[in-house]
């Protein structure tokens, strides 16, 4: 049965792969990643493009909400910020896509770095709900200047290849090959942070802030790393989000419900890996088009907007797993495990 | 002078609400350390509830009655069985249920009650208003304020002096030791979260009085009511109407005097402005205004 095998060694510790089940794992995951775009139909890659930027996403509100334990309810914002920098950019400057993703990322970051310090003051309830003020207030200044953000109306985004090259629209399965790239990289750096200095450093804050800064750790430089990297992340996500969907708006997509869609997703995978983050985002997305389908298939429920339908399942699912499931996919996961480990017996 | 008498008469009467929904908010927190998101939700249910039972034939006070019953059961449903298996779990946990709750509940008020808006039935004319110092002031807002002194009156009464209430205040300091002494903790609980129904719902029916009207987006409006619970500190009670009345007043201040200084940027200005003050207030006192300190130990 695939178990990690026993950290024996202070190195096994800090392995970026435990063990062969591992590798196979992560081999039969890539087989599966590569052959995808050519045995899905164009509608199930737009479905995987997004599930990709859930991936991103999730990652970086793991870093802040479970490895750090800073629970941000705006984590919209940091999205918006990046798509909004992805489309103004590119509007006004005719900059290519694949220098405007990074700045995206740095644009959100530069906030990021700005709100930290209000985490340092403030914890909990208190941060959710000033994370959620502060995501009210970047979505007030958005439209507040529809000269440059399109108000209202939303804005086109422009995929410029080159500098101030006529735009060119690039096919979803491009896109599903630039967005693995940039999930996986993602991915192994959550991995990284996990494993190093400064991600043990988080962690220790989440567990205890007080205990850690008595054993040397600051509290207050991992917090604000944590929201200046999470929020780089998250930038990228946005600027991700605005390529697949070509034209964006303020509100919907980028509401609270988004922001508790990503918490949903770290906390339904499981909280505090990345491995959580990864498998919550994947199975997040893939499962609205599947509730979609039930939806319209249900009577009642058929005669609500399709938005709402997805909603109200999800919902329903969510809460159904966290009053049965404490530990999420990664619970049931285990309890597959053992009920095989233990197997012919039930314990 | 008039403008400004005006401002603050629709800001105390907007403030009273904040303060009904940010008690309805502290109530339960303290009950159960939950901070319900969907509280908004409530509000709305009882607002359409209102709206059904007065179309059913009801009294307008029996209809009232029946809306504030209506939701503190629903309230209190909720927290049966949704809530009470996720005692001792991480705070997101709570967060993002009560966040789903709260939409499956406004779901739920669509598939029943249809996204049309209604007019909120009252037994005085719906528009109607008296004169004071050159000021308009509706009798709804009148209603409202009496409405909301009531219920604060009497909750404030029944906790201090009932049996019940201080049961209440029992579970809300220590939920092992009452169960210790033989106090029906989960009973209790359920009470508590019923009467924050009922202040919702007080809340969603003042809200939804002319010039606005029972719809789905007064859920919203819950939002807006975030600020006073924190300005005021989780744990407190006073706290939560003083700041409710404060940043109603500020609110509506904020609308007349500081929107049409910022130009394009002050469109709308005024719903962000509570969480504005919000945000700096808690920079300078993080707890709140009466909210516990928190000490911590290693």
């Amino acid at each position: 049965m695939p178990n990690r095998p026993l950290a024996v060694r202070y190195a096994d510790d800090f392995s970026l792969l435990a063990g062969r089940w591992e590798r196979i794992g992560l081999a039969l995951l890539a087989i599966v990643a590569l052959a995808y775009p050519w045995l899905a139909s164009a509608n199930w890659i737009t479905v995987a493009n997004l599930a990709l930027v859930a991936v991103v996403g999730s990652v970086a509100l793991m870093i802040l909400t479970g490895f750090t334990g800073q629970i941000s309810l705006g984590h919209a914002a940091f999205l918006a910020i990046g798509a909004y920098t992805t489309a103004i950019l590119g509007t006004q400057f005719a900059l290519p896509f694949w220098l405007l993703l990074p700045v995206a990322g740095l644009a959100a970051a530069v906030v990021g770095l700005a709100v930290g310090p209000f985490a340092l003051r403030l914890e909990g309830l208190y941060l959710a709900i000033v994370t959620i003020g502060l995501a009210f207030l970047t979505n007030h200044v958005l439209l507040s200047f529809p000269e440059y953000t399109g108000g209202m109306a939303g804005l086109a985004v422009p995929v410029h290849l080159g500098f101030g090259t006529a735009p060119a629209v690039l096919s979803e399965r491009a896109l599903y090959g630039i967005f693995l790239a940039i999930a996986t990289l993602t991915v192994l750096a959550a991995r990284n942070l996990a494993r190093s200095n400064t991600g043990r450093a988080m962690m220790a804050v989440r567990d205890h802030d007080v205990a850690a800064a008595v054993m040397g750790v600051n509290p207050a430089r991992a917090k604000i790393t944590a929201f200046g990297v999470s929020s780089f992340f998250a930038g990228l996500a946005g600027g991700m989000f605005a390529l697949q969907q070509q034209f964006i708006t303020v509100d919907p997509p980028f509401n609270l419900l988004l922001s508790v869609q990503y918490i949903a997703m770290i906390v339904l995978g499981g909280i505090g890996t990345v491995f959580g983050a990864v498998a919550g985002a994947l199975a997040y997305v893939f499962l609205s088009p599947l509730l979609e389908i039930v939806g319209r298939a249900t009577p009642g429920l058929s005669q609500l907007p399709s938005g709402l339908q997805s909603t109200l399942l999800f919902a329903i699912l969510v809460i159904t797993c966290l009053v049965f499931e404490p530990l999420g996919l990664y619970g049931l996961w285990l309890r597959v495990k053992r009920y095989f480990m233990a197997w012919p017996f039930r314990y | 002078m008039s403008t400004f008498l005006q401002l603050t008469f629709s800001g105390v009467a907007l403030g009273a609400i904040y303060a009904l929904i940010a008690l309805g908010f502290v109530v339960i927190y303290r009950a159960s350390q939950v901070f319900n998101f969907a509280h908004g939700d409530l509000l709305i249910f009882g607002a359409y509830l209102m709206v059904a039972a007065s179309g059913a034939g009801l009294p307008w006070g029996l209809a009232l009655l029946a809306s504030l019953v209506g939701t503190g059961v629903l309230a209190a449903a909720m927290q049966h069985v949704v809530l009470r298996p996720l005692i001792g779990r991480p705070v997101f946990v709570t967060v993002i249920v009560t966040i789903f709750l709260g939409f499956l509940l406004r779901i739920a008020v669509l598939l029943i009650w249809g996204p049309e808006t209604h007019g909120l039935p009252t037994p005085w004319p719906m528009d109607g208003a008296v004169s004071i110092m050159g000021a308009a002031v509706l009798y709804n807002t009148f209603a409202t304020l009496v409405l909301g002194a009531l219920a604060l009156g009497a909750f404030f009464l029944l906790l201090r002096y009932s049996k019940i209430g201080v049961a209440m205040r029992a579970v809300s300091q220590d939920q092992e030791a009452c169960l210790a002494l033989g106090l029906p903790v989960g009973r209790i609980l359920a009470l508590t979260w019923g009467i924050a129904g009922a202040f919702a719902a007080l809340g969603g029916i003042g809200l939804a009085m002319f010039p606005r009207a029972v719809e789905i987006n007064l859920a919203y409006i819950a939002l807006a009511a975030f600020p006073a619970v924190l300005v005021g500190g989780l744990e407190s009670m006073a706290g939560a109407v003083v700041a409710g009345l404060l940043l109603g007043v500020l609110q509506v201040w904020a609308q007349g005097y500081v929107n049409p200084l910022l130009g394009a940027f002050g469109q709308n200005f005024h719903a962000v402005f509570p969480y504005v003050v919000m945000i700096v207030f808690l920079m300078v006192r993080p707890e709140g205004l009466f909210g516990q300190q928190r000490i911590k130990r290693v």
